[in-house]
């Protein structure tokens, strides 16, 4: 161990009542630190996944321009070769077509204005949870006009498995459409709201009411590895540019789900800035520490300095000592923080009472999840890094400018 | 122990034992200052902190209040979200109960529907809403989001579409849309409206898939003459809403329902507790840390004085006295540093009073109804749950450095020396 180092460990020892007491402040920041950070990505996470396997999928195939308005008149023409350009793309784990109308329902004097979306029942299953979310009856077959409704939407019209409901909608050519359908299977869906709105016909069924013919609206996909999400929508943008004569977008999830992509950044801005306060308060913890033992070793340091220590060497000493404590604190922090986030992520917590109808309505499964990756760490122990870094400023500054005559006079 | 405690609270009482305190402080300066500078930027930076996020949360609330909901909301007994045009109430006797009442500053009657709204160019499932022109804005704002064209007025037959509604049925004011609605009836029926004005409200609910019509259009449209579905009050005092609720509960009679916002909205509601419940967790969090640094600097000073300490033990002062004085140092060096906290959290609060334009985050917030300009908002809890949080700090801050003082053995104190 080079001199210096055994000098600045011989200092941060001579009281270790100090610093005992200060070595635990950072082993208390690191330790809400990981967890914090653990805490809000595992919940960042599963926002994403879970509203991407819902409905959204992680990219979306669709006309140009097709989110700024979602209207008919922008759509994908979904033909056998662009097809099999989607399914052979390597990035692409599941891709299902769909047609997203508005409609009417309407049984006896009971009326509900509808998000009505054709699925392809074959496809819909490999992207998206519908067909998991059917609570009573069977998910669409193919069987010819046959719908499925959301569990409160069943409840507002008043109808039951088995019975018809009349669709009344507005078809591409603007032509009225009204078509019977009979009540398959009821829905839930996380959100009251939306399950109170949607509908699910077939695919076919839907391109025949909205007069779409081999039309769609957009192709949901799931990709194989989400943190290669930009390549593979780039990748499949070039392919499918190919085979289509309309132009069209590739749209990766935060285009589709903008407020989804801003709410995370803002929850990112807000715990930011709350372990930025962290920091600075275990910084002044530092500070404290390191210039009190600047202040009292003043005789010493004149000595050193008399007898030909560099100020640069003194400086480079009180730095080291910061570093020290604040890398005990990491280290121990890290000690006690890592395991219990590991076990913790293996074991998320379910959230029960209000706050669960609160998350549910979300689209967030009601589950506290830990998340650990490379990263946490990482933002751990550059924030400590940070810390002993802004703390020993002010007191090496001090150590080094100490007069060798004032300081041996002092005495 | 019963005189120890009563000597504890004597001293503390006692202006001698603060002086011994603050000289005890004074000795080192600046160590005490670099504690003070850390409570004091700590909790001034948090607080500002707070109210931003508060910011957010509340003027959530507030958009959702002051857009549709109003403080109250008066529904037949029976009425459901999910039906809007099932229960309906009586519109005149209504009006005619509320309009004397003491509690209330504005009623506003609504019919609600749901409805297929058609243009030339596409079609979209919209809410139907139908106000009373003149006394919707004694209850909501909803008359000052016309961002072109007019409120509703005079002239029948005209619709307010939110921008984002327009911008979907590719239409703007002058164009005419048609409602197709399913009557009281059960009738499928329909009728043209001319859009009089596009609105820009501050959620994206009301801004892509709510119409607003007149009152007397929307029960013609319904076939619901001289009825309506619900009743939006706004309340004298919006903090105290018993009142007015008992109020137009006893002046309506049997058979409706008099709900308040949070009742309305219990997500927003909840939201806002849970958030009142996080900042404690955050205040105690952050105070941990800090008294991490203000039970150092105590217990350094106590052990500096291990000889002065001695020496008081040995003339006779009560072990119970010594543990105010340390105990008096911490709640000074917190205290202080709340104080200068509070300065600076209420000063950059001041300073940002008009707010942050958040205009980089944009529609995510919409969305969600935020607002899209972040003002910082204080309320009581920033001030009492710091204060909570502080005196527990210091008071546990002072307990080693106070028990290590009292064992100081006067003997070998005074030998060291």
């Amino acid at each position: 161990m080079p001199l210096i180092v055994r000098l600045a460990w011989r200092n941060i020892g001579r009281n270790k009542r100090r610093t005992s007491l200060t070595v635990a402040a950072a082993v208390f920041a690191v330790v809400l630190v990981v967890h914090m950070i653990a805490l809000t990505s595992g919940m960042h996470d599963r926002m994403i996944e879970d509203n991407v396997r819902m409905h959204a999928g992680h990219l979306q195939l669709t006309g140009a321009g097709y989110l700024e308005d979602r209207t008919l008149e922008r759509f994908v023409r979904w033909t056998p070769a662009l097809a099999a350009t989607v399914d052979s793309e390597p990035g692409v784990a599941a891709a299902a077509p769909r047609v997203n109308g508005f409609a009417l329902l309407s049984n006896g004097p009971a009326s509900q204005g509808v998000a009505l979306l054709g699925v392809d029942p074959a496809r819909e299953g490999g992207v998206s949870t519908w067909p998991a979310r059917i609570v009573q009856g069977e998910f669409l077959d193919g069987e010819a006009r046959e719908i499925l409704l959301g569990e409160r939407l069943a409840e507002a019209l008043g109808a039951r498995i088995g019975g018809e409901v009349l669709v009344y909608t507005v078809a591409y050519t603007l032509e009225n459409a009204y078509e019977l359908f009979r009540v398959r299977g009821l829905i839930r869906a996380p959100d009251p709201r939306l399950e109170r709105s949607l509908a699910l016909i077939s695919l076919a069924d839907a391109q025949a009411l909205f007069a779409y013919d081999g039309r769609v609206s957009e192709v949901a996909m799931l990709v194989r590895d989400p943190a290669r999400l930009e390549a593979t929508r780039a990748a499949l943008a070039a392919d499918v540019a190919v085979h289509s004569t309309e132009p069209l977008d590739v749209n990766p999830w935060q285009r589709v789900m903008p407020e989804l992509a801003q709410l995370i950044r803002i929850d990112d801005v807000q715990n930011y800035s709350m372990l930025a306060i962290l920091v600075v308060v275990v910084a002044f913890g530092i500070l404290n520490t390191i210039l009190m033992s600047v202040l009292e070793r003043q005789r010493e340091l004149g000595v050193m300095l008399a007898l030909g220590f560099a100020p640069r060497a003194i400086f480079r000493l009180v730095y080291i000592e910061s570093l020290l404590l604040s890398g005990i604190g990491l280290a121990f922090g890290l000690v006690l923080a890592l395991p219990a986030a590991a076990v913790m992520e293996r074991h998320p917590v379910p959230i029960t009472g209000d706050i669960q109808k609160m998350t549910e309505t979300f689209g967030v499964t009601p589950v506290i999840t830990w998340e650990l990756t490379a990263w946490n760490p990482a933002i751990a122990t550059s924030l400590m890094i940070a810390i002993a870094l802004l703390a020993a400023l002010y007191p090496a500054a001090k150590a080094a400018s100490a007069r060798p005559v004032d300081a041996l006079r002092s005495l | 122990m019963a005189r120890a405690l009563a000597q504890f609270a004597g001293s503390l009482v006692r202006a001698s034992t603060w002086r011994l305190a603050l000289r005890g402080l004074g000795r080192q300066p600046r160590r005490s200052a670099v504690v003070l500078a850390a409570v004091a930027i700590g909790l001034g930076s948090l607080l500002l902190a707070m109210a931003l996020q508060y910011g957010l949360v509340g003027q959530m609330a507030e958009t959702a209040i002051r857009s549709e909901i109003g403080d109250l909301q008066v529904h037949a007994s029976a009425w459901k979200d999910s039906a809007p045009l099932a229960e309906r109430m009586p519109e005149a006797p209504s009006l005619a109960a509320l309009d004397g009442a003491q509690t209330l500053i504005g009623v506003a009657p609504r019919l609600r529907g749901e409805a297929l709204a058609q243009s030339p160019r596409a079609s979209v499932g919209v809410r139907v809403i139908g106000v009373d022109p003149a006394r919707e804005p004694s209850v909501t704002t909803l008359a000052s989001l016309v961002q072109e064209g007019a409120w509703l007025g005079v002239q029948p037959r005209r619709a307010l579409v939110g921008g984002g509604l327009a911008r979907r049925l590719r239409t703007g004011v002058g164009d005419k849309i048609v409602l197709a609605v399913q009557d009281v009836r059960g009738d499928l029926t329909g009728e043209a409206f001319r859009i009089g004005g596009v609105l820009n409200p501050p959620t994206r609910e009301l801004d892509e898939s709510v119409v607003v019509l007149s009152l007397p259009d929307a029960q013609r449209l319904y076939g619901v003459a001289g009825e309506i579905s619900e009743l939006a009050l706004a309340a004298r005092d919006r903090a105290a809403l018993e009142a007015p609720r008992a109020e137009a509960a006893a002046a309506l009679g049997v058979g409706v329902r008099v709900e308040t916002w949070r009742e309305r909205e219990p997500l927003l509601s909840m939201m806002i507790e849970l958030f009142d419940q996080m900042g404690w967790v955050i205040y105690a969090a952050i105070f941990v840390a800090m008294a991490f640094g203000i039970a150092n600097v105590l217990l350094m000073s106590v052990l500096e004085r291990t000889r002065e300490i001695g020496i008081l033990l040995a003339i006779g002062m009560p072990p119970a006295r010594m543990v105010a004085i340390v105990i008096a140092e911490s709640a000074v060096l917190v205290m202080v540093g709340v104080a200068l906290g509070f300065a600076l959290g209420f000063g950059g609060i001041y300073a940002l009073r008009d707010g942050i334009d958040l205009g980089v985050f944009g529609d995510g917030l919409r969305a969600y109804g935020m607002p899209t300009k972040l003002m910082p908002i204080a309320r009581s809890g920033d001030v009492t749950a710091p204060l909570v949080v502080a005196g527990v700090t210091a008071l546990i801050a002072s307990l080693w450095p106070a028990l290590r003082a009292v064992r100081t053995r006067p003997a070998e104190a005074l030998r060291r020396a």
